[in-house]
């Protein structure tokens, strides 16, 4: 999952996907993160893939995080292999305020872990996000609570977050970088993908446009 | 996740997500129609769909089910005055004789290697002393490829040579020792298929023979292995300038896939495996062929190209005769003919020519041979699409139907579907695949066809080489009069559709018998199975899949005994190629959507910025302006979100823009996001995604308008393919 040396920088680019139940603020926490803004309201998401941030993380590597939302149009919970494949890592988001989206958390857990798994076989790194914290009513402590269900889930973490006020979405990412590099470290390069081809338009081989005559 | 209601008005609802009918609804989509685009299958795909191998076994076990006739409900309830019903049909039956073989031990070979077994050694004695009558070197041989396949390194597979060296020893001495019997095992093999009582003694003791000398990739490890697998029901390859990989670029779908050159072109011929010379590189570097027939064939190629008087001469009459009349010997005809043409001996030269000139066309635009695989499977393909259909607002659901039609009795157009929830859902079109349009409403002229189709999961390649990564073309013509011409392809792990240390071989050809009586010849005669003879130098086949699937590309969109707004798509068809869907998908949206560009390209999310408190709107100059008002006849109003988005679109004249509640709004060339009234003024993507040194702008035609001076167009450097994801 990465990319190769440019001279002694090494630049990754890792795919992460962003998934909860409809309304929890996926696309909020997204734009907060990479684009530092916040909308109050509401809007299904239309037109966007992925948003990209650009992260330098130490003076030798560079990270291209590729933030996947999921369509809002496909609420109903079939997404296809495209959203899904070549993941790295991923956060599953619920809405504090509503208890049913934290219920639908290990549903999307498990969704996630049937869909796509990492080189080795094993579930990719994810993190929990409890957002819209700034609108948290009691402040009941249930940290121990959400630690151990992380671990029966299979999160590495959680983080309370609000898009709003900007609260710990840097810190989760960061969080999830770290893991998804621990990760890509310890891992062997599966195969050289190097001869795979993307269709582009300026994709031209090398090699003269008539093969044969 | 959660359960809710659909929403009660589109503009189009599409039931099947096959190839044609996901491009459809990516195009619909795209230009901001409302598409609701469902499955009653709980895959995506259709029959275009690949699987995991387990995944492909549940499949299986579906086909072998009596599909219980649904019955259908009464939902005349729903119906208004001046409306009627048209039922659709839920049980398509494209897919047919499905018979499913393994020919592996069922178990890990750790475990029953280790178990000490007195018959083993001797066995194994009489193999070796059979094998010296045999010749000297084949015993030497056959050790080394006894040591080769312990291993699973790749790289201990290569020396080419050797290979070759050892094809031909054991080719001529006639070695019948049986190093390795295989036991079938007929239908839908499940983990639990046992051989009835008969063949059991024969075949544990065979197969315990064969134990110590090879180490074959048990069935438990297809299993444990099987997400590695990814399946595929059609076999087609996109050709490089075909319609499909245009269409790819032209919208941007491309971005979600990878694609592999097919590396090689093979055919068999006098019971060999050859590779066919295509490209001028390798027709020089072709052995087979001598001097005199490297020079006739390059200058058969050359001249080809163009449409001559002499070949104009031959139109109506057979190709091969006029391959006959140029005097190229029997290697080259048997190659243009089978191999590059891929046509029959009685195709006329007008049909020859055209097909040896697109092949001719495509080849060196990405590599040596006129074609590309996607990596993890053409099941891909229909996805990418409704990936970008969803992306645009199109709504999507699985082990979901479309009961039947509502039909306006006075204007015979439909006005509605009923789901199979009961819910009546308005359309201004519906679009259907064909397997789900009863045969009382198709117009059929010509009589059904079937395609015959057998995948294989082997442990070697057909024609071994210096690498082991080869993706392989294969022409088979027929083996016998009144077979069928078989194609074949042979994929390799990295193709991400099979797991390591194995291939995926896919068969498919027009359909004479059933699927079995159709392949299996063929693969007796090119793999080793337990029905096959002396083809010890052969790969085996470890498990393998026959099946029947309708061939529907004599179908048209329209002319049916259907609403004139209702417009069928047919299914996989027979052809090596992607055009017949493709070109299906555009003609129904041409005929629904006349004025509107087909998948325009899609704005590339890592050229999208935020662009500062710009507030206003400026556009792209749009390569495609002036599109014209949308028809979008019943578009709601609560839409409008939406197509405000994709009205942008329509060029030179700027539509004052609809200030949505949230920043973003997309162009197509000049992309930007914008923040509207939060506005703050934080210039966020220059800061946060600002691209590695040399960022370019590298969109096709992008033309700047003096609306565009903000310097919208933001776009880092493209990746790289070394820097793609996944790698």
């Amino acid at each position: 999952m990465a990319g190769g040396s440019v001279s002694e920088c090494k630049e990754y680019l890792f795919k992460v996907l962003v998934i909860g139940e409809l309304g929890v603020g996926k696309t909020s926490i997204i734009k907060r993160y990479v684009h530092q803004l916040f909308s109050q309201h509401y809007r299904a998401t239309i037109g966007v893939d992925f948003a990209l941030k650009v992260i330098n993380w130490d003076s030798k590597t560079l990270v291209r995080l590729q933030l996947w939302d999921i369509a809002g149009q496909e609420r109903f919970g079939n997404m296809t292999r495209v959203y899904y494949k070549e993941a790295v890592g991923a956060f599953v988001v619920f809405d504090v305020t509503r208890g049913s989206t934290f219920e639908a958390v290990s549903k999307w857990k498990h969704d996630l872990d049937s869909k796509v798994k990492l080189a080795n076989g094993n579930p990719i790194p994810s993190v929990l996000l409890a957002n819209k914290c700034d609108q948290k009513k009691e402040s009941s402590n249930n940290t121990a609570l959400m630690d151990n269900f992380c671990k029966e889930t299979g999160f590495l973490g959680w983080f309370e977050t609000s898009a709003k006020d900007n609260i710990n979405v840097d810190d989760a990412a960061r969080f999830l970088v770290e893991n998804i590099l621990a990760n890509d470290k310890g891992l062997p390069y599966e195969e050289s993908n190097g001869d795979r081809i993307k269709l582009d338009k300026e994709t031209v081989a090398a090699e003269s446009k008539s093969g044969c005559c | 996740m959660a359960a809710e209601d659909l929403p009660s008005e589109f503009d189009v609802v599409i039931l099947g997500t096959g190839l044609a009918e996901s491009v459809v609804a990516a195009a619909f989509s795209r230009v901001g129609q409302r598409v609701l685009h469902v499955d009653r299958r709980s895959y995506y795909a259709a029959n275009w769909a690949s699987f995991t191998f387990n995944g492909l076994l549940t499949w299986i076990q579906e086909h072998h089910e009596e599909s219980q006739p649904e019955e259908a409900q009464d939902w005349s309830s729903l119906l208004e005055e001046g409306e009627e019903l048209i039922y659709l049909s839920s049980d398509p039956a494209s897919i047919s004789n499905v018979q499913a073989f393994c020919f592996t031990s069922e178990e890990d070979e750790e475990e029953e290697a280790s178990s000490p077994d007195p018959p083993n050694t001797t066995e194994e004695e009489t193999g070796g002393a059979n094998e010296d009558v045999v010749k000297e070197t084949s015993e030497t041989e056959s050790a080394d490829l006894k040591e080769e396949e312990t291993k699973e390194k790749p790289e201990e597979r290569a020396d080419g040579a050797e290979k070759e060296q050892r094809f031909t020893a054991l080719n001529d001495g006639k070695s019948t020792v049986q190093t390795d019997v295989f036991r079938p095992i007929t239908q839908a093999s499940k983990t639990d298929g046992k051989e009835p009582g008969a063949d059991q003694p024969t075949a544990s003791a065979a197969q315990s023979q064969s134990e110590p000398a090879k180490k074959k990739i048990s069935y438990a490890q297809l299993v444990k292995e099987g997400r590695r697998f990814n399946i595929d029901l059609v076999s087609k390859l996109l050709y490089s300038r075909g319609s499909l990989v245009d269409l790819l670029i032209k919208s941007n779908v491309s971005r979600y896939a990878e694609f592999k050159n097919v590396t090689r072109i093979l055919t068999y011929r006098h019971g060999k495996v050859e590779q066919v010379p295509c490209s001028r590189a390798d027709v020089f570097a072709s052995r087979q062929l001598s001097v005199v027939e490297k020079r006739k064939l390059m200058r058969f190629l050359t001249s080809c190209v163009e449409e001559t008087e002499e070949q104009r001469a031959y139109n109506g009459r057979p190709y091969l005769e006029f391959l006959c009349d140029q005097q190229l010997g029997d290697n080259l005809q048997h190659f243009l003919l089978h191999s590059i043409a891929m046509v029959t001996e009685d195709t006329p030269t007008e049909e020859g020519l055209s097909s040896t000139r697109h092949f001719l066309r495509c080849l060196g635009r990405y590599g040596n041979t006129p074609f590309l695989f996607p990596v993890y499977g053409l099941g891909e393909i229909p996805q990418c699409f409704c990936r970008m259909c969803a992306v645009f607002g199109g709504i999507y659901c699985l082990r979901h139907s479309v009961s039947c039609l509502v039909v306006d009795k006075t204007t015979n157009r439909c006005k509605a579907v009923v789901d199979s929830q009961g819910q009546r859902i308005s359309c201004s079109h519906f679009v259907v695949e064909e397997g789900s349009v009863g045969t009382d409403w198709k117009m059929v002229t010509s009589p059904p066809r079937f395609l015959s189709r057998a995948v294989l999961i082997t442990d070697g390649s057909i024609l071994p080489s210096d690498s082991d990564q080869q993706v392989s073309m294969v022409t088979v013509p027929p083996i016998a009069a009144g077979c069928p011409a078989v194609k074949m392809v042979e994929l390799c792990s990295s193709t991400m559709t099979c797991m390591p240390g194995t291939y995926l071989v896919h068969l498919t050809c027009q359909s004479v018998g059933s699927a079995y009586e159709d392949l299996s010849p063929v693969v007796t005669k090119l793999f080793r199975t337990p029905e096959s003879h002396d083809q010890e130098n052969c790969p085996s086949v470890l498990w393998c899949l026959y099946f029947n699937m309708t061939d529907s590309s004599g179908l048209e969109v329209e002319g049916h005994h259907l609403p004139s707004n209702v417009f069928v798509c047919s299914g996989p068809d027979g052809s090596l190629g992607h055009e017949h869907a493709i070109k299906q998908a555009e003609l129904i949206f041409q005929k629904i959507l006349p004025e509107e560009d087909f998948c325009p390209p899609a704005p590339n999310p890592e050229d999208i910025i935020y662009d500062g408190d710009n507030n206003s709107s400026s556009m792209g100059g749009e390569e495609n302006g002036g599109a014209g008002e949308e028809e979008n006849d019943g578009a709601g109003e609560e839409e409008e979100e939406k197509k405000e988005v994709l009205e942008e679109n329509d060029g030179e004249e700027e539509k004052k823009e609809v200030v949505e509640e949230e920043e973003q709004s997309l162009q197509t060339e000049g992309i930007r996001l914008q923040p509207l009234e939060t506005g703050s003024g934080s210039v966020g993507g220059s800061d946060s995604c600002s691209p590695p040194a040399g960022s370019q702008i590298s969109r096709r035609d992008a033309v700047q308008t003096p609306e565009q001076h903000t310097a919208s167009t933001h776009n880092p450097q493209r990746e790289s393919a070394s820097c793609m994801m996944g790698n």
